[in-house]
């Protein structure tokens, strides 16, 4: 049995109480007891003496001895007394066992005939273990029963306690134990409590059980549907063609789709649970990220940018980065970092831009495109030498073996032309045959010494190897200086070509000749100008 | 109807004998030789309940009683100490059984009584105060 159990508690209770509230019963009921026998006792003494008063008061009346032996032996004779004697002025009679004490009753004796007479003293002693005995024997009695009316009290609370009680109660708490919340099952309640607080008790649980059915269904539902989105949700964010990463302002990455993990696969990168803040890690212009970011942080917008990703491939990987700012519920600030692959649409871009700015046949920058250049230089002032480059006899061998071989031929003229340039220099197809070169910061002396290389280079005759000839071609050249010979370009250009053609038409008398600049033509033009 | 007076007057006789008898004081008579001239109460009863025998000055005192249950007897007791003849016959009894024997003489009537008083000088009785002569001596008047 459960030693703290209602029970066990309740016998505890009323055993231990019934003992302390018996002890004091009989306690308090020994001393009335006694008391009461006591008084009782002095009242029997009392008609004792009225019994033996009128004998005892002739005995001392008259003195006589034997008359009052016999008073003290009948008073002794009874139990309530022990010891007796009557004392008169002239006689003291007592018994054996007289001691004077003050537990003593006396009665004064008058005269028979004269009852304010008073003749003398009857002294009696009550017997005071006898009312002890007595008060001992009716209080070992009242206890008896005291404890046995305990007793009988105690077992039949323990009885009812446990059947009437405990029993129900634990038979309601069996049955809860059985019993899965979120069924349909109940407890019984029990049959002699249909009207009680355990029934009420049992009503109550089942109550509460049907609350948590209902409560569990409800959740049940819920979480089948949050279970629906969430895989929804998982769906749109495995299955997102972009690349979709949730950081913490550390750049501790807390989530990233299947997507995200190709890209660094792609990449050739190892998977890490941090590339830095916002992922800069794998970008190449990590400046420009945090430009943005900053910027648009402070909009508070989503910052959006192209970036080209780290490779160590030679194909490029450029992505569009969208950063968004998110507040958790419980106020974390995290990024959602979505990288949208556009390298498709750069390489077409960049396919475009090549088709838009070089000449499709020899690869160098067409009339447009270096136009643009030349339009920059002179906005950023930058003084540079204009070559005017025109080849001879090109047509001649266009016509005799054809365009292809014109163009082969064209293709080696740019090729060859490109080995005898610097990096800064630029090269661009002008028209047909024509080619215009630019060195920015170049004196006349380099200059000439470029264009010779670039004559020489031309000049090595090239295989045809359809035709299986050698043809060679040489090209005139004419050179103006911006700012120096002019500041506008198209007059800067129109000097260059003019002397191209100063040197074409020079050609016929001189074949050496390939070169011309600006300046000595005007300083020529100057001087036959003047007589 | 003198038959009727005869008897009226006989009842009235009666009647005031009765209380004349009854309303006359007891005299307590010694014999004029005695030197005790006067008793209290408590002396009186004392000679004639027993405790003593002897005169306050120690000279032997003899009661002297009536026999049987004298109208005079009746009335002394009765006097002296407030008992029926019968309770006072019943004390006497109680003490003869512890062996205590009275010290009375008894006498069947007044004359011979007051004859025995006045030939013994220890004696001492009671009668009714007309009948005191003078050769007597009261010590107490009761009923007065």
């Amino acid at each position: 049995m459960n030693k703290s159990g209602l029970v066990i508690r309740l016998a505890v209770v009323i055993i231990f109480t019934a003992v302390i509230v018996g002890l004091i019963t009989t306690q308090i009921f020994y001393r009335f007891t006694f008391l009461n026998e006591q008084a009782l006792g002095e009242q029997s003494i009392k008609q004792l003496y009225n019994t033996v008063s009128p004998t005892a008061s002739i005995a001392s009346y008259l003195g006589d001895e034997e008359l009052a032996k016999e008073v003290i032996n009948g008073l002794i004779s009874n139990d309530l007394i022990t010891a007796a004697a009557i004392k008169t002025d002239v006689l003291m009679v007592k018994s054996d066992n007289y001691r004077p004490s003050t537990a003593t009753l006396e009665f004064t004796l008058f005269s028979p005939f004269q009852k304010e007479r008073s003749v003398g003293v009857l002294f009696v002693k009550p017997n005071e273990k006898h009312l002890v005995d007595r008060a001992n024997k009716i209080s070992a009695t009242n206890a008896f029963v005291v404890a046995i009316e305990a007793l009988i009290i105690t077992l039949i609370s323990i009885l009812v306690t446990y059947y009437v009680i405990t029993r129900p109660i634990l038979n309601i708490g069996k049955a809860l134990h059985t019993i899965s919340p979120g069924t349909n099952e109940r407890i019984n309640k029990p049959s002699s409590h249909q009207k009680s607080e355990i029934g009420q008790l049992a009503d109550d649980v089942n109550d509460l059980l049907t609350k948590a059915e209902e409560q569990m269904l409800r959740e049940k539902n819920l979480r089948s549907e949050v279970e629906v989105l969430e895989s929804r949700f998982r769906m749109l964010f495995e299955n997102a063609t972009s690349a979709i990463v949730l950081v913490e302002p550390q750049g501790d990455i807390l989530l990233y789709n299947e997507t995200f993990e190709q890209l660094i696969e792609k990449l050739n990168l190892t998977l890490k649970k941090n590339y830095g803040n916002y992922l800069q890690d794998l970008f190449i212009m990590k400046k420009d990220l945090h430009e943005h970011i900053r910027i648009a942080f402070s909009n508070n917008e989503s910052a959006a940018i192209e970036l080209e990703l780290i490779s160590y491939q030679d194909e490029k990987f450029w992505v569009q980065v969208v950063v968004t700012q998110l507040i958790t519920d419980d106020f974390q600030e995290n990024y959602q970092i979505t990288l949208h692959d556009i390298s498709k649409r750069k390489k077409q871009i960049s396919l475009l831009d090549q088709k838009a700015n070089y000449d499709g046949l020899t690869n160098l920058l067409n009339r447009h495109a270096a136009e643009h250049h030349l339009k920059l230089l002179v906005a950023t002032k930058v003084p540079f030498a204009l070559i005017m480059m025109d080849l001879n006899d090109f047509k001649p061998i266009n016509d005799i073996f054809g365009h292809d071989s014109g163009d082969e031929l064209l293709i080696h003229v740019a090729s060859q032309l490109m080995k005898s340039l610097r990096k800064a220099d630029i090269l661009s197809r002008w028209g047909g045959d024509e080619f215009v070169i630019v060195l920015p910061n170049a004196d006349k002396e380099e200059v000439s010494n470029v264009c010779e290389k670039l004559a020489a280079q031309l000049s090595k005759p090239h295989h045809l190897s359809q035709h299986n000839k050698s043809v060679f071609v040489t090209a005139s050249m004419g050179v103006s200086f911006y700012p120096d010979d002019e500041a506008e370009l198209l007059e800067l250009i129109r000097l260059a070509d003019k002397a191209m053609y100063q040197v074409k038409r020079d050609k016929s008398t001189n074949q050496e000749l390939y070169l011309a600049f600006s300046r000595d033509i005007s300083d020529l033009e100057n001087k036959s100008k003047k007589p | 109807m003198a038959k009727f007076n005869q008897t009226i007057a006989i009842l009235i006789l009666v009647l005031v004998g009765a209380s004349a008898q009854a309303q006359e004081p007891l005299a307590v008579v010694v014999n004029k030789a005695n030197p005790i001239d006067e008793l209290s109460r408590s002396e009186l009863i004392d000679l004639f309940m027993g405790k003593y025998v002897a005169f306050p000055n120690d000279d032997k005192a003899i009661p002297v009683e009536l026999n049987g249950e004298h109208e005079v007897k009746i009335e002394f007791y009765q006097n002296l100490v407030g008992m029926p003849l019968s309770r006072v016959n019943a004390y006497w009894s109680r003490l003869r059984f512890t062996g205590r024997k009275r010290a009375a003489v008894f006498k069947p009537n007044e004359e011979e009584l007051i004859a025995f008083i006045i030939a013994n000088e220890q004696a001492i009785g009671y009668v009714p105060q007309s009948l005191i002569t003078e050769d007597l001596k009261v010590v107490y008047i009761l009923n007065e």
